[in-house]
């Protein structure tokens, strides 16, 4: 097996979480990531905003490896996301590999993706049993926890079909907090969701905003405002901003960024 | 005008009375277990079939390519002579009859008839496991995938019992053509229940009554099968009570338009 930890460029610093270095993404010929640099820290929330098309989903993707880059490296807690270096060349990792490093990333989508076939609580302790291999004791005990946590005690033996949007996203946020992760990607987490459940969610994020790395695309400002550390404006497959939220909304430097956010804002 | 021999007609209708005659009694057996063992071996080889379709590697779906393009483009019956007398006179594989526990026996052509059964099926199936996947939304592989599940167990434990919803009811179809197939087996005197009746036909000379006979027994077999599918997807459609299933009217008399 590929000695995975000792890539060249390997941060050495433990407290970055992610690391990513010229990274370069494309879409057939559709250039979407261009030489994309970022450092997250533990404990860190870093909101991406940007218009669509813009290559922020997609940056979010690359973390995972759900979507492969073309150049370039990502690190997650030091070790390189989906590839490994063999005489100077990039090699991607086996899927085995792959997935143990995903294992520890969790992923919140858009359109929540709870397995419909599982109840509420099955579809949190799936992952646990069947890939960590706790015991089903434990996994039901730490998946009724997280249910409590996101506030959906009551539903653990209903099937997604029978819960709201909201409930929905609530209860595959628990999911991938069940596989204790030490990063949580959110991919537009309340875009698909009636207005008056995005504020059940957004909460739940603010509370985990307090303890865990996150990066979150979204377009929430006021969550923004509340939670993030720092916010990334991204357009055109470039980091066009990298700030503080209050410096951001009080001065954009660029004038994209003015012009997205007298958008978005109102 | 014809003379219908209503007593021999009868004879070979009435369970009791047929089954008197081991060409029908195992006949009949041979028919039911050779279906059920060719579909499950269809589905299998279906799956894996499926899966080298959707595969990355390009020598995995040329074989599944032409596996398909053979299987489906000769007959059935062809497949089945060359399997058996065909690989017979080149000595590569002659099918031995198995004696199990020295009770059984389990004839060479027997054998060869399920194999080629099997196989063509996987033929077939193999669109309809693929037609199941896809009709999985991409996002639950993705899901599975960000929880750290390989594609193996994303498929095993996420994608394919949602998929078992949109396999099942042509499945079940499939299986109902295979009872009716395996008189195919016939030609290479593998003795299920078309061949018995062609037997005793042989000796009584009396084809309208014998295969008016043979066709109430598989009439029998299909209507009792259309039951139990009945059964099966309406357990499917319980939890969520979504997939409309035709009555039993409509899979009786009209379940074939759109079948193969």
């Amino acid at each position: 097996m590929a000695e995975i930890i000792s890539s060249p460029a390997a941060p050495t610093d433990t407290s970055v979480i992610v690391k990513a270095e010229k990274v370069n993404k494309y879409f057939g010929s559709l250039h979407v990531l261009k030489d994309i640099d970022l450092e997250v820290h533990k404990n860190e929330v870093v909101v991406i905003i940007g218009p669509s098309g813009s290559g922020k989903s997609t940056l979010l993707r690359c973390i995972n490896h759900l979507e492969k880059i073309n150049s370039g490296h990502i690190f997650v807690n030091g070790r390189m996301i989906g590839y490994y270096e063999k005489d100077g060349k990039l090699v991607e990792e086996s899927e085995k590999n792959i997935a143990r490093l995903r294992a520890d990333i969790g992923m919140v989508f858009q359109r929540f993706n709870l397995f419909p076939h599982l109840t509420a609580l099955e579809n949190i302790i799936e992952a646990p049993l069947n890939v960590r291999k706790t015991s089903r004791e434990q996994a039901e005990e730490d998946g009724i926890q997280l249910l409590a946590r996101v506030g959906l005690a009551e539903k653990r033996d209903q099937y997604p079909n029978q819960l709201s949007g909201g409930q929905q996203q609530r209860i595959a946020i628990a999911r991938a907090l069940a596989m204790k992760p030490s990063l949580m990607l959110f991919d537009e987490p309340t875009s698909a969701l009636d207005p008056e459940m995005i504020g059940e969610v957004l909460s739940v994020m603010e509370e985990l905003a307090k303890e865990i790395t996150m990066i979150v695309v979204s377009h929430e400002m006021g969550f923004a405002r509340a939670a993030a550390d720092r916010i990334l404006f991204v357009d055109e497959g470039v980091i066009i901003e990298d700030t503080t939220p209050d410096e951001l909304f009080a001065n954009p430097r660029e004038e994209r960024t003015k012009l997205f956010l007298s958008k978005i804002l109102n | 005008m014809y003379h219908f021999d209503w007593a021999l007609f009868w004879k070979y209708l009435w369970p009791v009375t047929a089954f008197q005659n081991p060409l029908v009694r195992y006949g009949l057996l041979v028919t039911i277990v050779v279906s059920i063992i060719a579909q499950v071996m269809g589905v299998i080889l279906g799956l894996f079939a499926a899966l080298a379709k959707m595969s990355k590697a390009a020598p995995l779906r040329w074989l599944e390519e032409a596996y398909i393009w053979f299987f489906r483009g000769t007959p059935l019956l062809v497949q089945m002579a060359l399997l058996y007398y065909g690989l017979g006179v080149t000595h590569i594989f002659n099918f031995p009859d198995w004696h199990i526990g020295g009770i059984i026996t389990i004839t060479g052509a027997i054998q060869a008839g399920v194999l080629a059964l099997g196989i063509n099926e996987g033929a077939y199936m193999a669109e309809i496991v693929r037609a199941g996947i896809e009709a999985v939304d991409a996002g639950q592989m993705e899901a599975a995938k960000s929880l750290g599940m390989t594609f193996g167990l994303a498929m095993r434990r996420i994608v394919l019992p949602q998929a078992a919803k949109v396999i099942i009811p042509p499945l079940g179809n499939e299986f109902n053509n295979m009872m009716k197939t395996t008189t195919l087996m016939t030609i290479i005197s593998a003795g299920e229940l078309f061949y018995g009746f062609e037997q005793i036909n042989a000796l009584l000379f009396k084809p309208f009554e014998l295969y008016l006979d043979a066709s109430i027994y598989y009439l029998v077999l299909t209507t009792i099968w259309s039951f139990i599918q009945a059964r099966i997807e309406a357990g499917l459609g319980e939890r969520k009570g979504n997939i409309k299933t035709p009555g039993m009217f409509e899979r009786l008399v009209g379940s074939r338009i759109g079948a193969r």
